[in-house]
């Protein structure tokens, strides 16, 4: 057997009784089909997204008659998915730039500059968090309106610049930095705004990431607020496509299926290049993006 | 002399609390547009008759007895509280579940991990979308298809009303259980290790030890995921606006979509609208409530 040790319940010297090393067959038979379950769906969609409409809608196979690539390609240029790509880029580089300093500068005031009185804008922060984003999703859209802002990305990067959730993070991180370099850096001269840029946000490149895949992610999948703002338009980003493209039903089911695959391309990229970071900081950064 | 030391003190402090006060406010101004502003906004929109984005006309609770007066306000409560309930039912001890299997795993876990996070990651939209397929009641629904091998007939599912509810929360378990598993797995991996081995010295069982051990370590964080968990589910909307339009007949119409049906469904009742969200927003204070009072309670005892 493996010559890790184990960490769980179970531990080495329990394994010499033969019902806990059939037990311990059986967490390992139930974990692959946690991950069956886990991974079929996804597969799934690759697999139908090269069959056509007439496979799709009729074939009681799983599997598509062949893997040619053709039918993404015609998807994608059809659809015109290319701007839309660009479009949901534009929209996630402005939201994470805007997530890492407004939200930044508030946890920095908060935690470590304390102005006299900040006490009552945290407690508002955190009391936000329970507060869900969408409830209020009517008259912020009235006042997106009532300053003619629709149409443009800017009331989406600038909402991701207000989330209470990387506040709190920031704050939770810039409270477990050494002060001592902060003061330092405040008796040799530097203004409160170079103390950030030059040495907290330096210290601050794990809680920076965090926040910037969390962002970036829930920037590329949102499409209530962005749907709102763009729709009709020419900035409409990948999710938003395929809102429209669900509730009008405008596509065929197999070139739906298709822009899905499309719209999770990003994610996966993102999951596969960052899965160390999202896998060990999914509890401290807490409860989901 | 030292009246005036301490008077420039308290100068200088003044405009420093000035210049952090600065540097704190963009994200000030952001936060009440973008989050304080709209909720105050919206309880005082639900007391006004509304034309587009203009507040024409102050008329107390009309809005909330126009909305309540309707049967698919009944519906839709009745609706989002079953949401709640099969949400407790099957994503509740799952994630627990998840937990305590991978976290008992050594060779493969990090891979456990991995595939247990990734429909956490996909965007939501895309999950109810894909879904939608394995749930389709032609003969080509993926469910079918499988169900098909075990020699079982072609069965509809979005179009049953007892069904539809079950099936969105199970969806929406897929995407989110793992995730939670994960901070499930971080509460679990903060109990001392020599318990478990002063507990086997003592000859408590594995089970024993899952049980007094284990378990307890994780009461408090499974309180709060629990709340979490409920004002999440509470707001369910995009799921069944995407994969049943709220039916059949109004079987999976939640709370927050009829809100979304006033406002962007045509009418532009922003009033109406805000009336439900001010209702939905009114319970889960409650709700809230209710659990910290609980709470409290509990750690009285410990």
């Amino acid at each position: 057997m493996s010559k890790l040790p184990r960490t769980g319940v179970i531990r080495d010297y329990d394994m010499h009784s033969l019902s806990v090393r059939i037990g311990y067959g059986v967490i390992y038979g139930l974990c692959l089909v946690m991950t069956v379950f886990a991974l079929f769906p996804l597969l799934w969609v690759v697999l139908a997204g090269f069959k056509d409409l007439k496979e799709f809608v009729s074939s009681t196979s799983l599997l598509p008659r062949s893997f040619d690539l053709a039918p993404f390609a015609k998807t994608w240029s059809q659809l015109g998915l290319g701007k839309n790509y660009l479009n949901s880029l534009i929209s996630v580089i402005g939201s994470v730039v805007c997530a890492l300093i407004f939200n930044g500068l508030l946890g920095y005031g908060i935690a470590i500059l304390r102005p006299k009185g900040c006490g009552v804008i945290k407690r508002l922060v955190l009391l936000s968090l329970l507060v869900p984003a969408t409830i209020s999703i009517v008259p912020l859209f009235m006042n997106i309106q009532r300053l003619k802002l629709g149409n443009s990305f800017l009331p989406l990067w600038l909402s991701y610049g207000a989330n209470a959730m990387y506040v709190v993070l920031f704050i939770q991180f810039f409270e477990s930095l050494p002060y001592s370099m902060i003061e330092a850096s405040r008796i040799d001269g530097c203004s409160p705004l170079q103390t950030f840029f030059h040495i907290v946000l330096p210290l601050s490149k794990p809680i920076c990431a965090v926040v910037s895949i969390f962002a970036i992610n829930a920037a590329w999948s949102d499409f209530l607020l962005p749907y709102l703002v763009l729709r009709g338009g020419e900035l409409q980003t990948v999710m938003v496509r395929l809102f429209v493209f669900s509730t009008e039903q405008t596509v065929n089911a197999d070139t739906m299926m298709r822009s899905v695959v499309f719209s999770m391309i990003p994610p996966i990229i993102l999951f596969v290049i960052f899965q160390k970071q999202l896998t060990e900081n999914a509890a401290s950064a807490g409860i989901k993006g | 002399m030292k009246n005036r030391n301490s008077d420039l003190i308290r100068r200088g402090r003044r405009r420093e609390d000035l210049k952090a006060w600065l540097i704190m406010l963009p994200g000030i101004l952001l936060m009440t547009f973008f989050v304080w502003e709209p909720l105050l906004e919206s309880i005082r929109m639900s007391l006004y008759k509304t034309e587009n984005v203009e507040l024409v006309k102050f008329i107390g609770l009309k809005n909330f007895i126009s909305v309540m007066g309707k049967s698919n306000f009944t519906q839709a409560l009745t609706n989002t509280f079953a949401y709640t309930f099969w949400s407790l039912l099957i994503g509740f001890v799952l994630p627990i579940l998840l937990a305590m299997l991978v976290g008992e795993t050594v060779r493969g876990k990090g891979f456990f991990r991995t595939a247990a996070y990734l429909p956490n990651m996909l965007p939501g939209l895309a999950v109810i979308i894909l879904w939608s397929a394995f749930f389709s009641g032609e003969k080509s629904g993926v469910l079918n298809i499988l169900l098909a091998k075990l020699g079982v007939p072609t069965q509809t599912y979005l179009t049953r009303a007892n069904l539809v509810i079950p099936i969105i929360i199970t969806i929406a378990t897929w995407k989110g259980a793992g995730a939670t598993a994960l901070i499930y797995m971080a509460g679990m991996a903060s109990v001392n290790p020599e318990l478990y081995e002063a507990a086997a010295i003592d000859g408590a069982s594995v089970w024993q030890r899952v049980v007094h051990i284990l378990l307890p370590s994780i009461k408090k964080l499974a309180g709060t995921l629990l709340i979490l968990q409920i004002i999440s589910v509470f707001q369910i909307m995009y799921e069944p606006m995407v994969l049943t339009k709220g039916g059949p007949d109004n079987a999976s119409l939640s709370l927050m979509q009829l809100m979304w049906q006033y406002a962007f469904g045509g009418s532009m009742d922003y009033g109406k609208a805000s009336a439900v969200a001010v209702i939905v927003t009114a319970i889960l204070l409650v709700m809230t409530a209710v659990y910290s009072y609980f709470n409290n309670k509990e750690s009285d005892w410990d």
